[in-house]
């Protein structure tokens, strides 16, 4: 080949025919980059003019944040980065769809390989010209205005990789497309459809998992789309812009950075595969390779009747058999559409029956799986020998938990990285009882999540329903709370310093009262209660509530509770020590009056009830048609009773019997608690005690089966 | 020489081709007939190295053609619809075709364009159709490949361009051995060009004969024989592939050579007898109906 016909001079004449893309991807990086500089650092400087920043130092720091939103990891970046992705893509090999270009192109002396190497590469030519342009025009304006240090400069180079690198995934799909199918429109549909596809399966499987299987979960373990670029972005795209200095922001995105190599690495050569495979006469048909005709046809319509099914099942409130039905007209309709854009001819409506009855099978096949739980996921448990350890959470709140950047995470996370019970057989005992036990039938039915943690490194995650009421529940839960690994799992201070260097204040609550602790002394508290824990087990929680509790704060707002019971005999002791320990029971002399209200639940669930004996939340959003007009003028009427009690022998006797709301134990009976009543206790102005002062009354429960007859009568409900 | 054996393509389950075998000898203007759908097209474009065979081969100066550099710069395809870029005017289409072919023959190329009054900075988009392939085919001459191949490009030219392309031929024949290689489905638009014919029927080969040999070895004869006997004398050995009668004329189409002919017709006492010339459709028409075919609804309509 001489130099004429070089790479290069077909490269420049490539470039010639496509102008008017170097113009989008210039002007609109140009726009993106330097539009939002000088927007965001404006923002930051009236904000300075009108005297938000105490300090120019703070000022200085909040350029610097400015300049780092616009330039590196924006949200209004990558939707365009995606568009040009798409548009480069597409308009660089566009030739192929139509036989005019295809017949030029393919007779004059310029190898497929060449080819297809030009066009690549002035793609990525374009883009990175239209955002190194953008990048550096923006920077130099954020320069001007004194908003860049090397910690903005470090992040605009991760961002400029995760761009490019989005870029990347984007343009390898759209090629990928291309090089599928002969028309535009299609190509546009095969790239929706592979951008969302994942994310649509992942909707589809998680909806139908969670319609389907009563102990599925994710409190433990939650999937993600793992291959979709899109999804990592608006994922990830908020934490990469709140990372405190690029080194996090590399620690977040380099991973992600790795994944999208891979997927592009593997997208680029199914591309370039079919691209030597690909046949001239593809241009204007449908789809490149008719053998790719069915394949597309069922991978895009079972998954298409199966979202129809679930949208119906979602409005039609669990009507399976409506369901079942729109599934397969859903799978019918889309067959017809796919049939008809394959031949662009209406009549070809309903050629291919083969594959439709493919698809209407598979449909069903999907359901059944799921309705049936053919793979027993309900029923999997796994065998004591499998299992390396387990977490298991029987409580939704113990405490708030923190990572090693001081931030909160929840007490899932904290459970899956802390708790490794190995005496699994408590657990894996609970589940063979109850895992497929009707929570109907039971007493006291709670919640539980299990982590599995398999020897084959799997992990699997299950919730169900036990009875905390029945003996041989809170025999296994009395061993599995006792044990050292529990407890590891859901008291930090178990296993972790508590910072207590960042303490700022601590305080003792016994739900009234509240008494400041020197920040000092928390040491030794803390000793002492880890002295008391040992003591923790279901026993303790299910027949006491705490008496109090001690709260540490934090600098950052961040607080965190240990909770006091009248048996933490080292706690009690060290807080008398301290002065800070005052009863869960008040004194009648400190209270100014106590006002009682008797919500009369009794009176309001019959009404509550429609024609078919649904409950009211049920009957309203589930069967509407069969409430009746006037239970629904019934719900709103209020029977509860509200009475106060001045007299000092009344109030305690009240006083002998309440327990503070926020105190009662979460793993107390449903009858340890009076929930039809409410107690407001008020303190005398003049009183001693230290009450809050901010709080005007304090809330309190009576204890089960503990309602003075006083107050029952007092609180009786009179029609009128 | 473009050697095509056995050539086949069939587009999902239609036969487009269906085993092509032809042989285009170097400095012949090989013509390529056949009615619509016939496989002209499709032959070109698989001979041009756009379409891949599903079955034989193309060879061009013994070299395959598909996705071969080295024998695609050896030809030149114009298509029944030549591609302009967008907004492009003859200048730019120039540039690039001169950044491909290697030979590409600028000063002859804007020479041509003003013989041809094809202003060089005028958008192709308003050009005429005619215009148009008069472009396309004065980029594919200067070009200077050895072979160019016009899918119809010559239907629709008027009769002052098609001779004036004729002419170039012919000059670029002599001067540099082109071969150009000509489809059309109109058997009187090749009829002054062509000097090697291919008839294409349903995706196969009706005949493919040099001209001349066509020419030469069939005759007509207008006649009027004195008597039954001096008839079967003088037709005695000939292959008669066609006579008409009116009255005591005769129009005798036989397979034999002028001199045979004359010399035979010599012996035998005749009124009056002379060989005239055949046109091409004339010479389709006997060369087709022999092997079964009516050539008049093939081509001529």
């Amino acid at each position: 080949m001489t130099s004429k016909n070089s790479f290069w001079a077909s490269s420049r004449e490539n470039h010639k025919r496509r102008i008017w893309v170097w113009v989008v991807a210039v002007l609109s990086q140009l726009l993106v980059y330097c539009a939002m500089t000088t927007i965001y650092l404006s923002r930051i400087k009236n904000q300075y003019e009108m005297g938000a920043f105490r300090t120019v130092e703070a000022f200085r720091r909040a350029m610097y944040q400015a300049a780092r939103d616009a330039l590196a990891f924006s949200d209004n970046l990558w939707p365009v980065v995606t568009f040009l992705g798409a548009v480069i893509a597409m308009q660089g090999f566009s030739y192929l769809y139509d036989r005019r270009k295809v017949d030029m192109y393919h007779s004059v002396p310029v190898s497929k390989k060449q080819r297809f190497v030009v066009i690549y590469i002035n793609g990525i030519i374009i883009y990175l010209t239209g955002n190194l342009l953008g990048l550096l025009t923006g920077t130099v304006i954020a320069a001007a205005q004194k908003a860049v240090n090397v910690d903005v400069l470090a992040n605009e180079g991760l961002a400029f990789m995760w761009n490019f690198l989005l870029f990347l995934v984007i343009y390898h799909a759209m090629i990928l497309a291309v090089m599928l199918t002969g028309s535009r429109f299609v190509t546009l549909c095969m790239f929706g459809v592979f951008v969302t596809y994942e994310m649509m399966m992942y909707w589809i499987l998680e909806s139908m998992k969670w319609s389907f299987f009563k102990t599925a979960t994710s409190f433990y373990l939650y999937t993600d789309p793992k291959v979709s670029p899109l999804y990592d972005c608006m994922e990830m795209g908020l934490e990469l812009k709140n990372a405190s200095d690029a080194a996090l922001a590399a620690g977040i995105c380099l991973p992600i950075c790795g994944k999208w190599i891979l997927i592009a690495a593997v997208l680029f050569a199914a591309a370039y595969f079919c691209y030597r495979k690909r046949q001239s006469e593809a241009a204007g048909k449908a789809i490149a390779y008719r053998a790719a005709e069915p394949i597309v046809k069922i991978a895009v319509a079972i998954p298409a009747g199966l979202i129809v099914g679930m949208v119906v099942l979602d409005t039609s409130y669990n009507n399976e058999m409506l369901m079942v039905i729109s599934m397969l007209v859903g799978g019918v309709i889309f067959c017809a559409a796919l049939e008809v854009l394959f031949a662009f001819d209406i009549k070809s409506l309903f050629k291919h029956l083969w594959s439709g009855g493919i698809v209407l099978v598979g449909i069903l096949v999907v359901f059944c799986i799921y309705k049936w739980d053919v793979f027993g996921y309900d029923s999997y448990i796994p065998e004591k020998n499998e299992i390396e350890s387990i977490a298991i959470s029987v409580s939704e709140y113990y405490d708030n938990y923190w990572n090693d950047n001081f931030e909160y995470i929840s007490l899932a996370d904290f459970e899956k990285e802390h708790m490794f019970l190995t005496d699994t057989e408590p657990v894996l005992t609970l589940a063979r009882k109850f895992q497929m036990a009707d929570a109907e039938q039971m007493a006291d039915a709670r919640s539980v999540h299990v982590l599995y943690r398999l020897q084959s490194g799997r992990q699997v995650n299950r919730s169900f329903m036990i009875d905390y009421a029945d003996a041989d529940a809170q025999t296994q839960l009395n061993r599995i709370m006792a044990s050292e690994a529990y407890k590891k799992g859901v008291f930090q201070y178990m296993t972790e310093e508590p910072f207590l260097e960042k303490l700022t204040r601590v305080t003792y609550s016994n739900g009234a009262a509240q008494v400041a602790i020197p920040v000092e002394e928390a040491g030794r508290l803390k000793e002492a209660w880890m002295k008391d824990i040992e003591q923790y087990d279901f026993t303790l929680v299910r027949e006491n509530h705490p008496c109090g509790q001690i709260n540490f704060q934090y600098v950052n707002y961040m607080s965190n509770y240990l909770q006091v019971y009248e048996g933490f005999e080292n706690t009690i002791a060290c807080l008398q020590e301290l002065e800070a320990y005052y009863p869960v029971k008040l004194d009648a002399a400190d209270i100014d009056y106590i006002t009682v209200t008797n919500y009369h639940n009794e009176l309001t669930k019959p009404v509550l009830m429609d024609d078919s004996g649904h409950d009211f939340y049920r009957g309203v959003y589930g069967s509407a048609v069969a409430l009746e007009a006037a239970y629904v003028e019934d719900l709103y009427v209020d029977y509860s009773v509200r009475e106060t009690f001045y007299d000092e022998a009344q109030i305690a006797e009240i006083l002998e019997n309440i327990h503070p709301i926020w105190m009662v134990s979460e793993f107390a009976g449903r009858d340890a608690t009076e929930d039809n009543y409410s107690v407001e206790v008020v303190f005398k102005k003049d009183t001693s005690y230290p009450y809050e002062r901010d709080s005007y009354y304090f809330n309190y429960y009576f204890l089960g089966g503990q309602v003075p007859e006083f107050v029952v009568e007092a609180t009786a409900y009179v029609e009128e | 020489m473009i050697e095509i054996h056995k050539l086949t393509k069939n587009f999902e389950n239609i036969k487009a081709v269906d085993e092509v075998s032809v042989t285009i000898k170097e400095q012949t203007v090989f013509g390529l007939i056949g009615t619509n759908g016939a496989g002209k097209s499709t032959v070109l474009r698989m001979v041009s190295g756009v379409l891949k065979p599903d079955e034989g081969t193309v060879a061009v100066d013994n070299m395959p053609i598909y996705d071969n550099v080295e024998a695609k710069k050896k030809l030149f395809f114009i298509a029944d619809e030549p591609y302009f870029f967008a907004n492009a005017n003859a200048q730019s289409m120039e540039h690039y075709y001169s950044g491909i072919y290697e030979n590409f023959d600028k000063v002859e190329f804007y020479k041509y364009l003003e013989k041809f009054n094809l202003d060089k900075g005028r958008r192709i988009g308003t050009f005429s159709k005619g215009m148009k392939k008069q472009l396309a085919l004065l980029l594919g001459i200067c070009a200077h490949t050895k072979y160019i191949l016009c899918d119809e490009t010559f239907d629709g030219l008027d009769p002052v361009m098609r001779q004036g392309i004729k002419s170039i031929f012919a000059k670029e024949m002599e001067e540099r051995g082109l071969t150009p290689v000509i489809a059309s489905h109109n058997l009187r638009e090749l009829e002054d060009i062509c000097d090697h014919v291919g008839l294409l029927h349903k995706g196969g080969v009706l005949l493919s004969k040099d001209l001349e040999d066509m020419k030469c070895n069939i005759q007509k004869i207008q006649c009027v024989f004195s008597s039954t006997e001096d008839e079967l004398k003088a037709l005695n050995g000939l292959t008669v592939l066609k006579k008409e009668q009116r009255g005591s004329l005769c129009t005798i189409t036989v397979r034999s050579t002028r001199e045979e002919v004359e010399a035979r017709f010599a012996t035998v006492d005749m009124i009056f007898y002379e060989v005239l010339p055949l046109s091409l459709e004339e010479i389709f028409i006997s060369e087709t109906e022999v092997v079964g075919y009516d050539i008049k609804k093939l081509i001529l309509g």
